[in-house]
């Protein structure tokens, strides 16, 4: 709608301002700034499960507003980006949506057994100096490395 | 109540910080996994170097926080099922190109492969709920004991 966004804020104003969140989120709430909660009280709220954490739920709310106040209202064109670009160069529809089904199942899975996702260990956990988030982001990091390289060397170097 | 807005708050401006920073597009995640591009890691040492001696500091204060008590920071001991889960969600993050936080804004960007994503986590975290039949799992991560 309006165009007062650059097409990329920079890491170094970006960083900062979500470093700010996560210090404000503690200091509010004494909570961590983390999203996979968001999901499991969100889907709690769902499936009607007694002890759901109602906060994590509107925060789930929130990453969507978010979302769509920046990409629908503060940026011109709002083009429909899945951003897929480079799988899409590589795979067909179908198998696209294979690998995006079956990947986000897995780090579903992932984050619910180590107990937090990229927000919640990987910023909020180690900003805590946590041994177990850093130990978590150490491991999704080289993993995810590593299965990038595989997919790049299994593609012929397409992706 | 008041809890509610703050998540309602925080939740958008998060959001909001991913989009505008592209964080929710697969081909940013992929570059920065490929090693090509490194904002995004830089985007992430940026945002710990700004609050990990914060938050060293208003522990140290003693803060007591307006809705949720004394500030309490979490530094549990890593497990095993600290690096199992670690790894398997790097090798999720790393093929769907997205996690948990990043792929509502794709939703909210008007991009359908959102949808498919955001199915998927639901099912990954319901699976592995029922597998422990418990959805909570106590950590460093946002799973907290606490309710509040």
């Amino acid at each position: 709608m309006f165009d007062v966004l650059p097409d990329r804020l920079p890491w170094f104003v970006g960083g900062p301002i979500l470093g700010l969140l996560i210090v404000g989120l503690f200091a509010i709430a004494n909570q961590p700034l983390g999203a996979s909660g968001a999901y499991v009280h969100t889907m709690g709220l769902l499936t009607r499960r007694t002890e759901v954490v109602v906060w994590r739920v509107w925060y789930f709310v929130g990453l969507l507003v978010g979302g769509l106040v920046v990409t629908q209202v503060l940026r011109s064109g709002a083009e429909m980006r899945s951003g897929y670009d480079a799988l899409r160069d590589v795979f067909p529809l179908w198998a696209t949506v294979g690998l995006v089904f079956a990947g986000a199942t897995l780090l579903g899975f992932g984050a619910a057994k180590a107990g937090g996702c990229t927000s919640g260990h990987g910023m909020c956990g180690t900003a805590q100096r946590s041994p177990a988030s850093l130990t978590v982001t150490a491991t999704f990091m080289s993993t995810a490395i590593a299965t990038t390289f595989v997919l790049h060397l299994l593609t012929g170097g397409d992706l | 109540m008041r809890l509610n807005l703050i998540g309602l708050l925080f939740g958008s401006l998060f959001g909001g910080v991913l989009a505008a920073s592209n964080l929710h597009e697969y081909d940013t995640i992929h570059a920065m996994l490929r090693l090509q591009e490194f904002d995004v890691f830089w985007f992430m040492g940026s945002a710990i170097a700004v609050s990990a001696p914060l938050l060293w500091w208003l522990e140290r204060r003693g803060l007591v926080t307006p809705l949720g008590g004394a500030l309490t920071l979490s530094r549990s001991r890593p497990e095993r099922h600290h690096v199992v889960g670690g790894a398997l969600f790097g090798i999720g993050w790393a093929v769907a190109g997205t996690c948990p936080a990043p792929a509502l804004v794709m939703i909210s960007s008007g991009a359908a492969l959102g949808l498919v994503a955001l199915a998927g986590i639901f099912l990954g975290l319901w699976v592995h709920g029922r597998a422990t039949n418990s959805d909570t799992h106590v950590g460093d991560g946002e799973h907290r004991t606490t309710s509040v």
